[in-house]
């Protein structure tokens, strides 16, 4: 699939087949696509835990949904748990930007020296951020990223994705979380029991709402002609709702024995 | 046991709306074991499918404000899943309990 269009066809999938197991190798290649994302510092700050749904006790397993992300849950044959390591930074002492430096990505023209890193870098700016309020949610913004990476590499894979809460205390003591990860969002993952079109591309804002030009009064203006190319290369995709998706729902809950 | 016909309570009539509503045609006539199931389920916890919402709600001390009770659904969860593995196991039970949790969903509160 062109990565246009994996952009295009990712929606959240919320009825998997249930019996459809999916294979390692494809999880694998999803964690794969996390751990390449973009990461300030190189910190890579994600981690993820894989559960296979069958593996979990019944009695753990109630206890994890949460309203709404139930049926999900139950639905999809694979979790994967996501968190943040708040402990990264402190223990790195500024090793990971160095490490960038040593293989050319972080280079003097830009004012990056070893020398930098230990004068400026750790003392000034990441010892602080570790103390700093606004430490989670940046990292937080760069675990989004890295995870989206993966739910993109799942669509790739002809699976589907649906992002929940979970029940982190339940999750915490059942696997083993340690006391420095922030929980983040769990990632179901399945084949999808429902047609990949899934009713159709999801509403979104107006372009102009969303995005602006050199001043936040200033709407970017969206190019029809742009729109028209990525209708083309199937990135902009047939509206919600779709026809015939009361249908598609009604006979999904039908046959999973989910409510109407 | 209920006291009078099940499609008489106000609940019953708001599920069978929501229904039409979300799927058109008449949803009891279609499937006539959507309230056959409730009916099974009132008589299991003994209350009618009015008492049946009402329990799932609470009311705030102080501002007299109506929500839906955390502890309440707490308590119904067990139940619904005795009554559903009352049906055996497979999509027919759940399916046994989807008509209750559909019912529950169109009146305002979720089971899960």
């Amino acid at each position: 699939m062109e990565f246009t269009e994996v952009i295009g066809i990712r929606r959240s999938i919320r009825f998997f087949d249930p019996d459809r197991p999916v294979e390692r190798e494809k999880v694998q290649k999803i964690l794969e696509a996390m751990r390449l994302g973009s990461c300030a510092m190189n910190a890579q700050w994600l981690r993820a835990v894989v559960v296979y749904r069958d593996q979990l006790s019944p009695e753990t397993f109630e206890k994890l949904k949460l309203p709404v992300a139930g049926v999900i849950m139950e639905l999809a044959p694979v979790h994967i748990y996501c968190y943040g390591d708040l402990s990264v930074i402190a223990k790195d002492h500024g090793a990971r930007p160095k490490q960038l430096i040593d293989i050319g990505a972080l280079a003097p023209s830009h004012g990056w020296t070893h020398r930098f890193v230990d004068e400026f870098v750790w003392p000034q700016l990441l010892e602080p951020l570790t103390q700093s309020p606004h430490y989670p949610v940046a990292m937080a913004f760069d675990n989004g990223g890295c995870a989206t990476q993966g739910v993109l590499m799942a669509y790739e894979e002809g699976l589907g994705a649906c992002w929940t809460a979970f029940n982190t205390e339940v999750a915490k003591e059942a696997f083993g979380i340690p006391d420095d990860w922030v929980p983040h969002y769990l990632l179901n993952l399945g084949y999808p029991a429902e047609s990949r079109e899934a009713g159709g591309q999801r509403p979104r804002p107006p372009f102009e709402e969303l995005y602006f030009e050199g001043h936040a009064s200033k709407p970017f203006r969206r190019d029809e002609a742009v729109v028209e190319e990525l209708r083309q290369r199937k990135m902009i995709q047939a509206p919600a709702p779709l026809p015939n998706r009361q249908q598609e729902l009604r006979e999904l809950a039908r046959r999973l024995g989910l409510p109407e | 046991m209920l006291e009078r016909p099940i499609e008489s309570y106000q609940s019953v009539a708001t599920w069978a709306g929501g229904l039409h509503q979300q799927w058109g045609g008449d949803p009891f006539a279609e499937d006539p074991a959507k309230l056959q199931t409730l009916a099974a389920f009132c008589d299991f916890i003994a209350k009618d499918p009015d008492a049946l919402v009402a329990f799932c709600f609470l009311r705030k001390r102080a501002t007299g404000e109506r929500f839906a009770s955390k502890q309440r659904r707490d308590e119904l969860m067990p139940k619904l899943k005795e009554f559903e593995e009352a049906g055996g196991r497979g999509v027919e039970a759940r399916r046994r309990r989807s008509h209750v949790v559909s019912f529950l969903s169109h009146n305002g509160v979720l089971i899960y």
